[in-house]
């Protein structure tokens, strides 16, 4: 990320929203909202003054709520830029860090500014989130966590340094159970969310490697670990004596007074019925479209597949262009995918970007709508029709197409009532003379 | 599908070739039946 921010060829908008994108493939204008951070990052040194009197306590997003931040904090240690944020939805505004800063750089005033740009090429890339259903009790428990949850509680920078520590007392759980397929696989949410066997595998792994006598139960469907040397990293771990049953957790009930949860599953390989005593349940739960996926499809009209993911040209064949030239997705946001997955595409988007801007030059098929103004009686259905976006009206209010956007599927020559619109090599006449032949043998 | 299958069209069906599904609107769909077509499928 810091090499990123520090490449003389890449400008980095933190706390920005994409607003608007019009144009086409090479000329592409941007308009993107830069949400007030109330610290200007040009003077701000990071010295945490600011942090030192500020009296509120709020959750921290960055530790998935397992830990508190100061309402004005750096967003964590390696955050790009390294500069303070405010929260204003905890701020009381009693400007003791306005008064603490010596660079003057706390601004409470600042308002959402809009930035206007120009682009050659656009790459998706607003990746996932989590299921947070009240599966399993999620939300209830105190002691039922998501595996991004672990990674924090485990991870040498969180809220426990490491430790392995429950929410409830913080104490340390010996027996511990991992549910697969939370919220996914199931009629809502019917994929497979590709990486939570393999997440699983690892972090019962590194549990068990650094507290040799935990107790670890990994509950599965099925162990789907596709990949290179990820089966003989399954077996490593089940040698390691961690315990995988296959069978979906029936049933999981707090115990109110030890905080321990009590899972009732059937083992499918013995056929019995088992019950096991958890102090700690981790759950691997699906991964969804992010939040603003819809927007962003909406803003850029890229299409989104049944699953609300961004859809891509051709799911083997093209799996980085979408169906408008010039946008390419990449990682979580075209669908569930590991980290590797993630690199390849990114640098396949990276590479396809890099062409058309390389060439200067971009090729269209000639298969294009070709308006007719003298046909045309102006009830502008074709403009609604269009699934690009591809028309529009001039201002002696004459239609027309934008040859690069339009993709030649032809709906605008359907629809329309006076044939005032056509495509080219696919015209009535042609199909007409088509359809009369068929019928005259 | 037919040619994946090895199945054989009967020989009263015509397929014409469309870019899109979306080209196909009702003129043509009317023109096919006034011409004798019991049947159109539009398929995508």
């Amino acid at each position: 990320m810091l090499a990123a921010n520090r490449h003389p060829n890449i400008t980095t908008m933190t706390m920005a929203e994409v607003i608007e994108v019009d144009g086409y493939i090479g000329n592409f204008s941007v308009k993107v909202r830069k949400n007030p951070r109330y610290v200007y990052e040009d003077i701000c040194t990071g010295c945490g003054a600011c942090s030192d009197v500020c009296p509120i306590y709020m959750p921290n997003y960055f530790d998935e709520n397992l830990s508190a931040r100061k309402c004005i904090d750096v967003a964590f240690a390696q955050a790009v830029p390294a500069v303070w944020d405010l929260q204003m939805d905890w701020c009381v505004e009693c400007y003791a860090c306005v008064d603490s800063c010596d660079v003057h750089c706390i601004d409470l005033s600042q308002e959402p500014e809009i930035v206007e740009f120009e682009v050659g090429t656009i790459i998706i890339a607003t990746g996932w989130d989590i299921y947070q259903g009240d599966d399993y009790g999620y939300g209830e428990y105190d002691n039922v966590i998501t595996q991004i949850q672990l990674e924090r509680t485990i991870a040498p920078n969180g809220p426990t340094l490491g430790h392995l520590k429950r929410p409830s007392d913080g104490k340390r759980p010996k027996n511990i159970l991992f549910i697969n397929c939370v919220g996914s696989r199931n009629e809502e949410h019917p994929w497979c969310s590709n990486v939570c066997c393999l997440l699983s595998v690892k972090n019962s792994k590194l549990i068990k490697s650094e507290y040799p006598d935990s107790n670890i139960v990994v509950s599965y469907i099925d162990m789907r670990t596709a990949g290179k040397a990820y089966e003989e990293y399954y077996k490593r771990s089940r040698e390691a004596g961690i315990m995988f049953i296959n069978g979906k957790v029936g049933a999981l009930k707090e115990d109110p007074e030890t905080k321990n949860l009590i899972a009732t599953m059937e083992s499918i390989g013995t056929g019995s019925i088992i019950e096991f005593e958890a102090e700690l349940v981790i759950l691997s739960s699906a991964s969804l479209p992010s939040a603003g996926t819809d927007e962003i499809a909406q803003i850029l009209k890229v299409e989104k597949s049944p699953s609300g993911f961004l859809k891509e040209f051709h799911s083997r064949l093209d799996p980085i262009q979408t169906k408008i030239a010039g946008v390419y997705i990449c990682g979580s946001c075209q669908g569930q995918k590991a980290i590797g997955a993630t690199v390849n595409q990114a640098r396949g988007a990276a590479q396809a970007a890099s062409i058309p801007m390389t060439a200067g030059e971009y090729t269209i098929e000639l298969i294009r709508a070709q308006p007719n103004d003298e046909r045309c009686a102006k009830c502008y259905k074709c403009i609604e029709t269009c699934p690009y976006s591809a028309i529009s009206v001039d201002e002696s209010g004459k239609i027309v197409v934008d040859l690069i956007n339009c993709k030649g599927c032809g709906m605008c020559a359907a629809i329309c009532p006076s044939l005032a619109i056509e495509l080219r090599y696919y015209r009535d006449y042609q199909y007409n003379a088509i359809i009369d032949t068929f019928f005259e043998a | 599908m037919a040619g994946t299958i090895r199945a054989q069209y009967p020989t009263t069906i015509r397929a014409i070739l469309v870019p899109c599904a979306g080209r196909v609107g009702s003129e043509l769909i009317m023109r096919a039946i006034g011409q004798g077509a019991d049947g159109i499928l539009v398929v995508g």
